[in-house]
């Protein structure tokens, strides 16, 4: 720590500048502890876990979604369609005001007040203002399904397996 | 000047300090080890797809919540064990290794896949392993920690287990503890040494003194429903050794058992934790609800005694795991081999039922048995009837005395422990010869009420007993008997029993008598602890109403010695003093002693005030 001090000592002997030099080397030191506080402060804010159930989760191997299947699992909130090889995860929430909404022969429908979904989601009638978001899916490397409830992707996009 | 250099050196310092602590906190281990695995996941990876998906992962913390089992739990333990379900990290080291398949488990491999019973999603990882769910460093996690109560179970946390027990208990033996929180079923395969534990908790009579819900109902000893939880294993193996070892007072005996038999018992009691994780409330309710059911018709069901029966019983009720019978000695309690000789039938009933209305200070506990089944036993110790036919008296004592009264007479046999009254010191020179011969020739032939010295009358012939009386004498006491010099007591109190006589014995024994034989008159005043032999409990009735007044006068007036007791006469107790101490100690014990229900002293309403007054006061 001394030994920047030193050699700016030695360099200069003049007064105003060895004094210039070391106030700046104060200020820096206070300035860089203030800011690393500030930033952890900032960090520490956010937390880093929560005790909702993981966003990420697994839902089983393939094999247990047949071709065709809608299957909506309340619990996790979401719907997995599979269509043929193709896999994707459709949130159930409502985009209206939050309900649990079920699987319909169009598509899906809002048991509070009568939103309707199309298959993919895009909304059909009914008070909801947005097309329901769809999830990330991927393989895991033990061979189950994976939703990313954190990841929203564009409708359409299908996970082949 | 130099003011201005400390500040700018004090500044980097706060700065330094400063950027450590940040780097303390937020760069944390679990990261470097998710960036590792991300980092050889990708170059294991096969399509660019399940590349990018790899790109986009960041470290977090990996949490699972379990909710089915019991008490919703969190387990992080994926933070780091982060490959713990990744197929292709097999053989990796740790941290970044797949948790092992196991066929024991329940894995099951299809087509070179392994899937697993208990999936990490459900079942979380602390069900099995212990430890603490939420920590993040493995101090934490791992529950490396003295004081935490469970630790991770196996191969990091048995490096703090005692030493002595740490060769002979590995973790994986000890995780079938958990395995039995929710595999409850009396015959799991999947945790033998649960099982073992459970036989063993009856074949070593243990259920007679401790209560397990659902299983015993002992009222002896602690209830160990929910023994696991409360203590660590290294308490349970080192009391289950010794119970000596933690609790210097504790009276429960120490039974005779094997390194493996241990093992399974500590394992057994680990598992009582009195929750079952697979069961809910209700469920839980139920199954008590039927064990009640079940137990009530067991115990209206008697079969008719007999003597078959109660050989049998004998034997799956484990009497001689503390009792001797024949062949088979639990080294606890007594010899019941001759049984049939030296106890009626009414005897060993009223014993049964309740141990301590024949021997007040017995440590047996109370069996919760079916009537009929008392009569079985007792019927079948009736049987026990051929008498003793050793002859010598050493071979007499060996076989017969050596058991309590020890192979050198000192009166510390296998059993000495467990026994009070605890058995005379024969090799007390002092005790032996200053008490007439007929007392022993006596006391062998009638036995010691109240104690568990039996009467030997019908077992051993008086030739027998005089031959036995002997050895003792010759090999013990050795020394010539002196010749005895008469004390002058009479024969009779001469002070009549009444109110006021015993009020002043009262007084005197409150004055003289509480510091050994204790203010309850139980024999444990304060000072008895370091007395040996210990003072006699003056409130068991069988023993007092045995003892004469004749020898009442002489043991106090003239001490008793070998033993504590002085010799009042020196103290200045005069014969009538003695008299109503006599009156008083007669007065807490009423000649007829029958259910335990009247056992309460019939005392004057005065008296009996202040003596049960004083226990308060």
């Amino acid at each position: 720590m001394k030994t920047p001090v030193k050699p700016a000592l030695e360099e200069s002997g003049d007064a105003m500048t060895r004094r210039r030099v070391l106030s700046w080397l104060s200020g820096f030191g206070l300035f860089g502890s203030l800011i690393i506080t500030a930033l952890s402060n900032l960090i520490f804010i956010k937390p880093r876990a929560t005790y909702g159930q993981p966003n990420r989760f697994s839902i089983g191997k393939p094999e247990d979604f047949p071709p065709g299947a809608r299957v909506s699992l309340d619990t996790r909130r979401v719907c997995i369609v599979r269509d043929g090889d193709k896999v994707a995860a459709i949130s159930t929430t409502c985009t209206h005001l939050g309900c649990i909404i079920s699987v319909s022969e169009t598509g899906f429908s809002c048991p509070c007040h009568g939103s309707r979904y199309d298959q993919d989601g895009n909304v059909t009638g009914g008070p909801a203002p947005r097309a329901l978001p769809w999830f990330q899916v991927s393989l895991a490397p033990n061979g189950e399904i994976e939703v990313d409830k954190d990841t929203e992707i564009e409708a359409g996009n299908y996970l082949r397996v | 000047m130099s003011t201005r250099v400390t500040l700018a050196v004090v500044s980097f310092v706060v700065l330094i300090v400063h950027g450590i602590v940040f780097y303390d906190q937020f760069f944390n281990r679990w990261e470097k080890h998710q960036t590792a695995y991300f980092e050889q996941a990708r170059s294991l990876a096969k399509t660019d797809a399940e590349k990018h998906a790899l790109d986009e992962r960041g470290p977090r913390i990996e949490q699972i919540i379990v909710t089915q089992f019991g008490e919703s739990r969190v387990d992080r333990c994926a933070t780091c064990h982060i490959a713990s379900d990744d197929p292709r990290f097999q053989g990796h080291a740790d941290p970044l290794r797949t948790h092992p398949y196991s066929a024991a488990l329940g894995d099951v491999e299809r087509n070179g896949h392994w899937e697993r019973r208990h999936k990490f999603t459900d079942f979380g990882c602390t069900i099995c392993h212990d430890g603490q769910g939420r920590g993040l460093e493995t101090f934490y996690a791992h529950g490396e920690d003295a004081f935490w109560p469970d630790p991770m179970l196996g191969y990091v946390t048995q490096a703090n287990w005692h030493a002595e027990f740490k060769a002979k208990l590995t973790g994986k033996e000890y995780m079938q503890a958990n395995c039995a929180q929710c595999h409850t079923e009396d015959n799991f395969a999947g945790a033998p040494l649960v099982q073992r534990g459970r036989q063993l908790f009856f074949e070593k009579a243990c259920y007679g003194c401790h209560r397990i819900e659902g299983l015993s109902n002992g009222t002896l000893g602690p209830d160990l429903s929910e023994v696991g939880k409360k203590f660590k294993v290294n308490y349970l193996w080192e009391h289950t050794v010794n119970p000596r070892s933690f609790q210097p007072t504790s009276f429960m005996p120490k039974f005779d058992l094997t390194d493996d038999e241990i093992k399974a018992l500590t394992v057994f009691l680990k598992s009582r934790r009195g929750i079952n994780f697979a069961e809910t409330s209700l469920g839980q309710y139920r199954a008590r609800l039927q064990h009640t059911k079940a137990e009530e018709t067991s115990k209206t069901q008697s079969s008719t005694p007999s003597a078959v029966r109660g050989e049998q019983l004998i034997s799956e009720r484990s009497c001689t795991a503390c009792h001797k019978l024949g062949d088979r000695d639990g080294h606890i309690a007594p010899d019941l081999s001759y049984e049939g000789l030296i106890r009626d039938e009414d005897w060993m009933m009223a014993h049964f039922r309740e141990p301590k209305s024949r021997i007040p200070d017995s440590i047996m506990p109370v069996f919760g048995f079916a009537e009929a089944d008392f009569h079985s036993i007792s019927s079948y110790l009736k049987t026990r009837s051929t008498p003793a036919s050793f002859k010598t008296g050493e071979e007499i004592y060996k076989n017969l005395c050596a058991r309590c009264h020890g192979e050198k007479g000192d009166g510390k046999g296998v059993t000495y422990l467990y026994l009070d009254p605890a058995p005379r010191d024969l090799a007390k020179v002092a005790f032996m010869n200053s008490k007439p011969e007929d007392r022993f020739s006596q006391a062998l032939k009638t036995g010691v009420s109240g104690t568990s010295m039996p009467p030997w009358e019908r077992v051993l012939t008086e030739e027998q007993r005089r031959a036995v009386l002997t050895f003792v004498f010759q090999t013990f006491v050795k020394e010539p008997r002196p010749e005895l010099k008469a004390h002058r007591v009479p024969e009779q109190n001469p002070v009549a029993f009444s109110g006021d006589s015993v009020h002043r014995g009262e007084q005197i024994f409150l004055q003289r008598c509480t510091g050994c034989h204790g203010r309850k008159a139980d024999g444990k005043g304060p000072n008895s602890l370091d007395i040996s032999p210990r003072p006699r409990n003056l409130r068991n009735s069988f023993f007092v109403n045995s003892v004469p007044d004749k020898r009442f006068f002489d043991s106090i007036l003239y001490g008793v010695q070998g033993t504590a007791m002085p010799s009042w006469i020196d103290y200045g107790l005069t014969q009538n003093d003695v008299g109503d101490l006599i009156n008083f100690v007669r007065s807490m014990n009423p000649q007829k002693v029958s259910p335990p229900s009247e056992k309460a002293p019939t005392l004057t309403s005065q008296v009996k005030q202040e003596v049960l007054c004083q226990g308060c006061k």
